[in-house]
């Protein structure tokens, strides 16, 4: 990693958060490693290791059409290898047939090139079950 | 919003944990207060409620320092992007109350840095916003 502060934005904006809105799995799950784990702090779910952050996504792709993130503000510290993120997400549940906003923030706390702890705080109802 | 911040690494941390959280912990309202512009905006994102300016953000402490009898913040991890004078921090809130009732919270906070002093302050909370 030659020059780490554009890479972390690159991994969580790019290849993270862009396989997240366009619900393509492989590319999302290629961010983690094995036995990253991703913690939804408001409602203190947990979700262990890639096999179950993949059940995560796979009911957050279900349960929701459209998906987008944006509006970053990123404080990226790469001697702690770790990227905290500030943005908007609009997502329109299936069930609810209208969209929802929400302003969150993740703390992205990575192992060399990969993450390995992402902590994600919502401002309403956890999405991530 | 991005701003020109005049604190490095270490004054950035200071900044956060020591001379903002210490003086919160502490009571000390003045010293609070000087942490921050005069046209300072905090937000508390999971509440989706903004205090605007020294006098509203002067009113939201006054409630929250009453409201407990001890507030610790500690266990503080603390990301630092110092070319933009930008610092988050998770940390834990324990919140005692005059009755002896603990509320402990998992947050983490957001903080933009003009100069020397905090411009914009986001708040993320793991439980029900304690600061109305």
């Amino acid at each position: 990693m030659n020059n780490p502060y554009p890479y972390y934005v690159d991994i969580v904006t790019k290849r993270y958060f862009d396989g997240v809105d366009n619900k393509r799995m492989d590319q999302v799950l290629d961010c983690f490693h094995p036995d990253a784990v991703l913690h939804e702090m408001t409602s203190d779910t947990k979700h262990d290791g890639i096999d179950a952050i993949r059940t995560m996504f796979e009911g957050l792709f279900s349960t929701n059409g459209r998906i987008w993130h944006g509006n970053f503000v990123h404080t990226v510290d790469p001697e702690d290898n770790a990227v905290c993120s500030q943005f908007t997400v609009e997502i329109e549940p299936n069930e609810l047939g209208e969209e929802l906003i929400y302003q969150n923030c993740n703390r992205f706390y990575l192992k060399g090139d990969k993450f390995q702890n992402v902590y994600v705080y919502m401002s309403g109802d956890n999405l991530l079950k | 919003m991005q701003y020109p911040s005049t604190l490095d690494r270490d004054g950035l941390i200071e900044l956060a944990t020591k001379k903002y959280f210490g003086n919160v912990d502490a009571k000390n309202m003045e010293a609070i207060l000087d942490c921050f512009h005069d046209t300072a905006l905090f937000t508390v994102q999971t509440d989706h409620l903004t205090h605007e300016g020294k006098d509203g953000i002067r009113a939201m402490f006054e409630t929250f320092l009453g409201s407990y009898e001890t507030i610790v913040h500690q266990d503080f991890t603390c990301t630092v992007d110092e070319k933009n004078g930008r610092i988050a921090a998770s940390f834990e809130a324990v919140l005692t109350d005059a009755d002896g009732a603990v509320t402990r919270l998992y947050n983490t906070n957001f903080w933009r840095v003009r100069g020397d002093r905090f411009q914009e302050v986001y708040v993320y909370m793991s439980g029900a916003n304690v600061l109305v």
